[in-house]
């Protein structure tokens, strides 16, 4: 009896203070890296026919926006690929061509993405356009970029006034692929 | 980095353990069992524990991993068993760890030789943690929102509180008559660091929306807030000292104070019928010493660049509006916090009598009758944010020489449904040693446990016949 009870004690004992255990290595910590995209709004609008009043002849409209997000260093730093994509409508009859300037610190003109908007002929006139990608040296002006200059150039065609219709409607979206680590 | 890092360490490395101690309740042969019911049936002339030996304790779970998965040496990049981890947790899996050092204990009998009060004092040093993990966060830090359109990234996973505090308390029970045992223990708190983020609330949103101008409807609605004491001054540039030490200092000696209590009693209802329950660390934290509280309210709606082309000056810049609309602000206002409150309940049935031994009848389990065998179940519940922990443990007890008792017990808790513990308790002389050791299942390799405790400790008990 009592040697039983010996050995079940020695078996508690190994319970309690043998155990195994995988090798664990925690300096993977280091490893982590964080990779995620994040996928924004860039820029938008809507120009209604009744605002581009002319007599059927070429003209222009530019703005220029600021678009401060890469003076944060964090992200910036982190930034390794940008994905720009542009959906345009048009519902006026005419013609457009859109350029988008990135502009940096000194208004000097980074990139020109132009896009050319065929004239409304009924229909569906909604156009993707292929998606800018931003690597390497193009990358590295994207980052310099704290302005965007909008230019619309309204090719020649019938005069717009006060009741014509339709109207040029730009979406955007950013697509910035980061890696934290 | 280097933040993310540490807080990797803090959370996985030093913070390794429920708080539920189902192996010592009711233990009566230890003395630390009055820690967990201090209307324990435990009885002494006096005892004293080894200093900084009498009660170390550690206990960690997980709900939905383990060590083993995130840390595993094969080869699998870290990266991927993140992604692995956070895919099979859910926003309801939690990170519990306690973690006890007994300072100094004792007790000693009050009153003559034939009385029956107790009385039991000492110091221990404490660190809780708990969190629940942060699903929905981990997922935009690790993915974006890139393939989640449509979907609400939700702020109130962030859940979290931790605290290291000790705790100066003193007990004393009474055993009424050979029915009833009952007794309290007020307890002084005082807390070196605390850390409490459990009301956040809001969401990050990214959608399609044909009702705006743009591609998408993006919103982020912020209700997060961060307290803190005894910590603020660690991240503070000009910090140059050693943070270990110095909230070990605060911790004993300038911490914020608090009280509670415990409270408990064992009923027989015959000899060897018993029910016990207690209710431990009721009681709270009011947070005084270099407190901060951070917030980040409010509510902003990202639109991208819109020119208008009318030659407005309109200029737009993004940061400033996102600090304007959720701004981070700093409060320096005192708080309190409760402490995590544990309810044990048991009922016991013993059997199989003991011979009757000259030598010693010390062990009071049920009033002059010793018994070898004792089966039973406890009831464990704890506070936490959102709902409590919830254990049920069936047990088995056994007196194997005079002076050594076994217990085991049968757990079904949220991190597992096959928990055995494992528990000895043996007397020579006057020295008292104790282990435990939960979850023995997992110890083939017990990086792979989803939960784990041990304790041990060394008394001097000393009886009449001693």
């Amino acid at each position: 009896m009592k040697s039983s009870l010996s050995s079940l004690n020695l078996i508690f004992l190994a319970f309690l203070f043998f155990s195994c255990s995988s090798n664990l290595d925690f300096d993977q910590v280091k490893d982590l890296k964080l990779e995620p995209a994040v996928l924004a709004n860039l820029a938008y609008f809507d120009i209604p026919a009744n605002k581009l009043i002319d007599d059927g002849g070429n003209h222009v409209l530019a703005d220029v926006r600021g678009f401060d997000v890469f003076k944060d260093k964090f992200f910036t730093n982190r930034l390794t690929k940008a994905e720009f994509d542009f959906e345009i409508e048009n519902t006026i009859d005419r013609a457009f061509v859109v350029n988008l300037l990135l502009l940096n610190a000194n208004d000097e003109v980074l990139e020109t993405i132009t896009f050319n908007v065929p004239a409304y002929t009924g229909g569906s006139n909604v156009i993707k356009y292929p998606t800018e990608s931003f690597e390497n040296q193009r990358l590295e002006n994207l980052k310099q970029t704290i302005n965007i200059g909008f230019v619309v150039f309204v090719a020649a065609g019938p005069p717009l006034n006060d009741d014509s219709t339709g109207s040029l409607k730009l979406k955007s979206s950013a697509t910035a692929y980061l890696i934290i680590g | 980095m280097r933040k993310i890092y540490l807080i990797f360490c803090l959370i996985f490395q030093l913070s390794c353990f429920s708080q539920n101690k189902e192996i010592l309740y009711n233990f009566t042969s230890i003395p630390q069992s009055l820690l967990v019911n201090p209307g324990a049936d435990v009885s002494y002339k006096y005892y004293f524990g080894f200093p900084v030996l009498s009660g170390v304790s550690a206990n960690l779970g997980s709900t939905s991993f383990s060590a083993y998965d995130l840390f595993a040496d094969n080869g699998v990049d870290f990266n991927q068993k993140v992604r692995n981890v956070i895919s099979k947790s859910s926003a309801n899996d939690k990170v519990v760890t306690n973690q006890q050092l007994e300072i100094f204990s004792g007790g000693f009998r009050v009153g003559g030789r034939e009385s029956k009060s107790y009385v039991s004092f000492g110091l221990y040093q404490e660190f809780d943690f708990f969190m629940f993990v942060p699903k929905d966060l981990a997922l935009l830090a690790l993915n974006g929102n890139k393939d989640y359109i449509g979907k609400s990234f939700n702020l109130g996973d962030l859940s979290m509180k931790a605290e290291v505090l000790s705790v100066l308390h003193f007990g004393f029970h009474k055993k009424v008559n050979e029915k009833l045992v009952y007794g309290g223990r007020a307890k002084i708190y005082s807390s070196g660091a605390n850390a409490s983020s459990t009301k956040n609330s809001g969401y990050i949103y990214t959608g399609e929306s044909a009702a705006t101008p743009n591609f998408y409807n993006q919103v982020i609605s912020s209700n997060l807030e961060l307290r803190t004491s005894g910590l603020s001054k660690f991240t503070k540039d000009e910090y140059e000292g050693n943070v270990i030490r110095d909230i070990a200092n605060n911790t004993f000696f300038n911490g914020s104070l608090g009280l509670g209590i415990d409270a408990g009693f064992t009923y027989y209802f015959k000899d060897n019928l018993q029910v016990t329950a207690s209710v431990v660390d009721l009681g709270f934290v009011r947070q005084t010493k270099d407190i901060e509280t951070l917030t980040y309210k409010g509510t902003y709606q990202y639109n991208g660049v819109n020119p208008d082309f009318m030659g407005n000056d309109d200029p737009e810049n993004v940061f400033d509006e996102f600090d304007k609309a959720i701004p981070r602000d700093t409060l320096y206002n005192k708080y309190t916090t409760w402490r995590p409150t544990k309810i044990y309940s048991s009922i016991q049935y013993s059997f199989g009598e003991s011979r009757p031994d000259n030598e010693c009848n010390c062990k009071g389990q049920g009033g002059d009758v010793n018994y070898k065998n004792a089966v039973g179940a406890q009831f464990f519940a704890m506070s936490a944010p959102r709902t409590p922990l919830l254990a049920l443990t069936a047990f088995y007890r056994r007196n194997i020489f005079r002076k050594l008792d076994v217990k085991a017990t049968y757990t079904l808790d949220t991190f597992s449904n096959k928990n055995i513990g494992l528990g000895l308790a043996g007397t020579i002389g006057p020295v008292n040693l104790y282990a435990m050791v939960n979850n023995v299942l997992e110890y083939k390799d017990v990086s792979k446990a989803s939960s784990a405790a041990f304790q041990l400790g060394v008394n001097f008990v000393f009886q009449d016949k001693d």
